[in-house]
């Protein structure tokens, strides 16, 4: 009888087993690549094992290379969604953290959480000279007065726009979101638009620069959502005439329509968007592939009743280091050259944010005749402006931001209550990991 | 019956030769080594890649987390009062009342009309059959999309037809079920066509015959002697594609991490769990809610076996008698 039920068990699990491998439904997401043991902090004070995502990985060699014979470097490329699942699972265990990792912008606020305590506190690390070469733009990574990550390039917005279509209807760059809203209403019958805000775009180009609070952590255990402000509010009110007389559309950037029927068509006029967006976006002949000699950037129209032209950021990778690691210094000497370095970074399309790094960055572009004109220095102009009151939370909202836009997408007539479902989700998410949310 | 039930087959020697007890304590004896040498290989993988995770799975599920500091069943309770949890049940209910019934009408229905066909085409069409199955996982998945998005699609000027002119007016939370059930059910159906056909080819000759005999036409030995034959691999199937439909995962998890973000932001409970464990590293919660999958797939399982007589070995006996 009991071999009997032996069998039977060893059959259920063949069952069970057999059904997670078979057919399309079942997933194999994040596979490691390589050894995880080499190079783990646990190993010596001379060690470092760094996690970087393919773009970052030349950075990290070349740091491997610089260091050699001082410090031991294993440079692992890591999906991004992996990081945090294996820095869990290394406080499970108690070993086998990775000591400098490349991160989404919001992993920082649930490392610098002490309860996980991956983060390690830079500030007697880092010279500050560096940290005030961002010139503030680097202070997503300030919680609770202390630096826990470094910025590896800022995402923030700036406004995008044609110059040939300007001149053509005699437009003027609007300096106000009111302008911005009038232009926009002159586009409408031309069959050109004002952008598209079915995706995280209008959190980072709209809700983020008018200082709706989505994310504003106020402490450990507390965050601000407040559906009901009146800087969301008037978010909604700016945006929906334009969403009905057909100016802004309510698809995403990315979306394989409005690429095919709108961008490529030249036929956006002016949007919102990220500093990234020129040379990954906006100029690739496989993505808008906009010709030469059209578009620029200019600065962030501002808020009315707002001093500043304030802008958000739409992505923004940080570096974080590994609080376990018993030579810190090793840490955070790595984060700065994989941060700030300015040679690692002059040819990728981010913006950096360390100023010296940006300065050769932006070098070549000052005169690249892709441009109508020099579309840094709008960017430069805002780097000190994003606005702080988003901060790195615990819950994850920038996959809730996915629900923006498809409540969007879903309702272009009710922007206000695509809105609100939004930020109803966050509330949920934000309780769901044990913040009290205040209004 | 003892210990032959894991080694179905061996054993017969001893249920034959019933007179000779010391040959039969022998014959046991061996067969009862030579069952566990053939189970140890896999007990092995058993243990180190199903037992050891669960074990620690369920640790990790009752220790403490952050909403459930004193641990125990409160990873449980929050996973059950999550507000994601509900819609995602509700979701992949309705994935299933769509999927499971398509499955067992159209691979029946099909399997049956291939066993009827003539010989000559048999193997083009089982062919064909298996060419969708070929195409799966996260690439099934790609060429659907690209197969539904107007801006991509072949069909683009049919969907134009009915109104569909861009990727939202498909790709919508009130569609999702219908378009995941189409991709899971193209990638899976092939295969099964193919593995009931298989099951179609062992029932005896001699049961087709006297049926023929009897003067059944073609229709009458299609459901009326075939399809009662392999009724049993049937709810096998069942079984097994519920099992897989309940941790739908790659079809949502894809469309929505890539081309719709968010779309189906956790639209099933497997990706609830791959939620909690990977972007809030709440481990806890994830794991409770992987072991409540996992308890449902086991009952599943034990109903299989003890109240299906699938793995009973007297199938083929069993089978004359239903026939007769």
């Amino acid at each position: 009888m009991k071999m009997r039920y032996l069998g039977g068990l060893a059959m259920a699990s063949a069952l069970v087993l057999s059904a997670c491998a078979g057919g399309g439904t079942s997933g194999d997401a994040g596979e490691s690549s390589g050894s995880s043991d080499s190079g783990s902090s646990a190993e010596g004070a001379n060690t470092l094992l760094i996690y970087v995502d393919p773009v970052r990985e030349p950075a990290c060699l070349a740091y491997q290379e610089k260091m050699a014979g001082e410090v031991d470097i294993t440079c692992e490329v890591v999906g991004q969604e992996e990081i945090l699942p294996k820095v869990v699972l290394s406080n499970q265990t108690g070993s086998g953290w990775p000591d400098v990792t490349f991160n989404p912008s919001n992993n920082v606020g649930i490392f610098q959480d002490p309860l996980n305590g991956y983060a390690l506190k830079l500030d007697d690390y880092v010279d500050p000279a560096i940290i005030d070469g961002y010139n503030g733009s680097g202070d997503w990574c300030k919680i609770e007065g202390s630096y826990w990550c470094l910025k590896n390039d800022l995402a923030q917005t700036v406004l995008w726009y044609d110059t040939v279509i300007f001149e053509e209807l005699g437009l003027t760059v609007p300096t106000t979101m009111d302008e911005f809203a009038a232009t926009a209403l002159e586009l409408e019958g031309t069959g050109y638009v004002a952008g598209a805000i079915g995706d995280q775009g209008f959190y980072a180009g709209y809700l983020w620069p008018s200082g709706c609070p989505i994310s504003t952590v106020i402490d450990t255990d507390t965050v601000q959502i407040s559906p009901d402000a009146p800087e969301c509010t008037r978010v909604v009110e700016l945006v929906q005439p334009l969403v009905d007389a057909g100016v802004l559309d309510t698809r995403g950037s990315f979306d394989a329509g409005f690429i095919e029927d709108i961008a490529r068509q030249q036929k956006v006029a002016m949007q919102i968007g990220p500093s990234w967006w020129g040379q990954f976006v906006i100029r690739p002949e496989d993505s808008w592939g906009i010709p030469a000699g059209r578009m620029t950037a200019a600065e962030m129209p501002s808020w009315a009743g707002e001093s500043t032209n304030w802008s958000g950021e739409w992505g923004g990778g940080v570096w974080v280091g590994n609080s376990n690691h018993p030579n810190p210094q090793i840490v955070a000497d790595a984060i700065v050259f994989l941060a700030t370095d300015p040679d690692m970074r002059a040819d990728k399309v981010t913006f950096p944010g360390y100023t010296p790094a940006f300065e050769k960055w932006r070098e070549p572009l000052t005169t690249d005749a892709f441009y109508a004109s020099d579309p840094t220095a709008a960017m430069v102009a805002q780097v000190p402006k994003i606005r702080q009151t988003e901060r790195p939370a615990r819950f994850d909202l920038r996959g809730q931001l996915g629900v923006l836009g498809t409540e969007i997408q879903g309702n272009p007539g009710d922007i206000a209550g695509a809105v609100r479902t939004f930020m109803e989700g966050a509330i949920e998410l934000a309780q769901g990991v044990g913040y009290t949310v205040v209004d | 019956m003892g210990a032959p039930d894991i080694t179905s087959g061996a054993p017969t020697v001893v249920v034959t030769s019933a007179k000779a007890g010391i040959v039969k304590l022998k014959a046991g004896t061996a067969a009862r080594i030579n069952g566990i040498l053939m189970f140890l290989p896999y007990f092995v993988l058993l243990v180190m890649f199903a037992i050891i995770p669960i074990v620690v799975a369920f640790n990790v599920s009752i220790g403490p987390s952050r909403l459930s500091p004193d641990g125990g069943l409160g990873n449980y309770l929050f996973v059950l009062q999550d507000f994601r949890f509900l819609p995602a049940v509700i979701n992949v209910g309705l994935f299933l009342a769509i999927y499971l019934p398509a499955m067992l009408i159209v691979v029946a229905g099909l399997s049956l009309l291939l066993d009827t066909v003539n010989m000559k085409y048999t193997v083009p069409i089982r062919l064909a059959y298996l060419v969708p199955a070929g195409i799966t996982g996260s690439v099934a998945i790609l060429v659907w999309y690209f197969m539904l998005e107007p801006s991509y699609s072949p069909f683009a000027a049919l969907f134009a037809e009915v109104g569909w002119t861009e990727g939202t007016d498909i790709f919508n939370t009130s569609n999702l079920v219908w378009i995941f059930a189409l991709m899971a059910f193209f990638t899976g159906a092939g295969n099964w066509i193919v593995i009931q056909y298989g099951s179609l080819q062992s029932i005896p000759d001699d049961v087709l015959e006297a049926a023929r005999v009897d003067g059944a036409n073609a229709f009458q030995m299609a459901f009326q002697i075939k399809l009662p034959l392999i009724r049993k691999y049937l709810v096998y199937m069942l079984i097994l594609v519920f099992a897989a439909g309940l941790q739908i995962f790659v079809e949502p998890f894809l469309i929505s991490s890539s081309v719709y973000p968010g779309l189906a932001k956790d639209w099933s409970l497997n990706q609830l769990s791959y939620t909690l464990a990977f972007t809030g590293g709440n481990l806890g919660a994830a794991t409770a809610l992987s072991m409540m999958l996992m308890f449902v797939m086991i009952t599943l399982a034990l109903i299989t076996i003890y109240r299906t007589d699938f793995f009973d070995e007297a199938v083929v006996r069993a089978k004359k008698g239903e026939a007769k």
